[in-house]
């Protein structure tokens, strides 16, 4: 399948935060906008190059190596100087049955510090779709990059979002990931690299409703002095269900901290954590803690006698359950 | 004549098939603070829960009757307008307009007093005592004054015409007991709000001086009389045990 190129190469001065995009559903803004196969916008600044994957394959030869086989879609960012605006994409699913299969690369070049706002989401509720994609992110010497990641699916999609973050000497990473409306199938797995002095901080927030979630997230500490902390919370709705593994393997002398914490709404949801700490090196300091609850009818009933509905009342206690990790 | 306000007939009530409340009758006038009074297990905090509908107490009988309508619409309809509001779920019974304080109110991890305030009220109640907690998530870490305030205020928010007070004096000091009463009368009984205090020692009698005092043992209300000093006097003579055998009776 041929993909269709559309770019518009602008200079910008700056950019309207995630959230009033997303009200407003104005995507002119966004650098790279897929919709269902096509590419519907690129929009590339000064010092940012932004194209296609199968572009990238034939341009860069040395995009090869990450992207391991010949992309039919997707997405190259290759960041050579810092903005003061956040990146942002958007891969976005908006005709029946349509089955993505997407290869994405965000290549950051070193001591710059970026923010990225990435989004994927489906246009209706019951448009089956299934997307898949495989990212790698590769963070050079010194940089600082904060990833919000964001989904919004339909409640017939298939999702299998599968990324690998590499951390160099020295990079730091903030991510965030947060499923607004859950696809009937997610599988999604993060796995990170961290090299010499990195730290990483990992946030998930998953809601299931009427969805099966299967999370692993991968910590691998392979640098001296690497550092890790990862926040799991799990909101386990109706008839959802969710399986997470939460792992970090300390192969150097790194520290990390997984805080896993899962609460289950309605008597029809289900979660399975598991932490998992491997330690392979004796001056590596790796710990857990986890926790699946249940909201208490005496906060209910509490809230219910300040005129809360159960809904409301439920919403609100959720919202601070998910309040610790934002 | 005031009119009524609230109306409860031979209400019976069990929790974990044991019966509690065994016929209780208690009636309430718009504007009138009254008191009950009782010891341990006596059914106090039970008839304060039922009263706002929590579903873990089951009435096997009796009603609770409530005069929900607006001052417009109940002018010259007094008694007629008293609905049963047994079948009403809490916060339903809520907008009606009563309130509840509650003796001991869980916290709400990760949720903010402020928050809450905006989600239940679009009054802003300042109370300076609660400045210093508005910020802080709701009762975690509150201490036992802390949570008496903070419970006092979310009840003024909610705009009520009957706020039940359950044991609001039990493990305040003196002067926290006063700036708590002098609370009440500014911002309920001075606005003509029926109060309903229930309490087991009766310290706060002495600052918001009831109409009437009722006294509760074994499930049923024992005792009605006008002047508090007397039942207080009484109570602290011959003690709880006593009060059936009571001249006042």
């Amino acid at each position: 399948m041929a993909m269709k190129s559309v770019k518009n190469v602008n200079s910008v001065s700056g950019k309207g935060s995630l959230t009033e995009m997303w009200k407003k559903q104005s995507f002119r803004e966004v650098n790279f906008w897929q919709v269902d196969h096509k590419v519907k916008n690129i929009f590339e600044v000064k010092g940012i190059t932004i194209m296609s994957s199968p572009d990238a394959w034939r341009k860069f030869s040395w995009t090869r190596k990450f992207f391991g086989e010949k992309p039919k879609e997707g997405y190259f960012i290759w960041v050579k100087r810092e903005t003061d605006f956040p990146l942002m994409t958007c891969i976005t699913i908006s005709s029946p049955k349509i089955s993505q299969d997407l290869r994405n690369l965000l290549v950051i070049e070193k001591n710059i510090k970026a923010k990225a706002n990435v989004i994927c989401n489906a246009k209706e509720k019951f448009l089956c779709g299934k997307h898949l994609a495989r990212g790698k992110v590769i963070l050079k010497e010194g940089v600082f990059l904060e990833y919000n990641h964001i989904h919004k699916w339909g409640k017939k999609d298939n999702v299998f979002p599968d990324y690998e973050f590499t951390l160099e000497k020295g990079a730091r990473l903030i991510y965030n990931y947060q499923n607004l409306f859950p696809p009937e199938n997610l599988e999604f797995k993060t796995k990170i690299h961290s090299g010499e002095r990195t730290s990483s901080n990992l946030n998930f927030i998953v809601n299931s409703l009427n969805s099966k979630t299967k999370i692993k997230d991968s910590v691998f500490l392979e640098g001296k002095n690497s550092q890790t902390v990862v926040r799991l919370r799990l909101v386990g709705r109706k008839r959802g269900q969710i399986e997470a593994v939460s792992q970090i393997f300390a192969k150097a002398p790194g520290k990390g901290h997984l805080d896993c914490q899962g609460l289950l709404v309605d008597k029809t949801a289900k979660i399975s954590l598991i932490p998992q700490l491997v330690c392979q090196n004796k001056e590596a300091q790796i710990t857990h803690e986890a926790s699946i609850g249940k909201i208490s009818e005496e906060e209910l009933i509490y809230l219910a006698t300040r005129g809360l509905s159960e809904k409301e009342a439920i919403d609100l206690i959720v919202s601070g359950f998910l309040k610790k990790i934002k | 004549m005031k009119e009524i306000l609230l109306k409860i007939e031979k209400l019976k009530v069990k929790a974990n098939g044991k019966e509690i409340l065994k016929g209780v009758n208690l009636q309430i006038k718009r504007g009138e603070v009254q008191a009950l009074l009782g010891p341990n297990a006596s059914g106090k905090s039970t008839l304060a829960q039922v009263i706002l509908g929590n579903p873990k107490y089951k009435i096997t009988g009796g009603k609770i009757l409530f005069n929900p309508a607006s001052e417009k619409i109940r002018y010259g309809k007094r008694e007629k307008e008293l609905i049963n509001i047994t079948k009403f779920s809490p916060e339903k019974r809520v907008k009606f307009g009563l309130s509840l304080v509650w003796q001991s109110s869980p916290a709400i991890k990760g949720v903010r007093l402020s928050q809450l305030l905006e989600k239940i009220s679009q009054r802003k109640i300042k109370i300076q005592e609660a400045e210093g907690l508005l910020e802080r998530e709701i009762n975690l870490g509150f201490s036992g004054g802390e949570k008496k305030i903070s419970e006092l205020l979310q009840a003024i928010s909610l705009n009520p015409k009957l706020v039940i007070f359950d044991e609001i004096d039990s493990g305040l000091d003196i002067k926290r007991l006063e700036s708590v009463s002098k609370i009440i009368r500014k911002e309920l009984i001075n606005k003509n709000v029926s109060i309903l205090l229930i309490t087991h020692w009766g310290q706060i009698l002495n600052y918001l001086k009831p109409d009437l005092t009722n006294v509760i043992l074994g499930g049923g209300i024992i005792c009605k009389e006008k002047d508090y000093k007397k039942v207080l006097r009484t109570i602290k003579k011959y003690g709880y045990e006593k009060c059936k055998k009571c001249k006042l009776r």
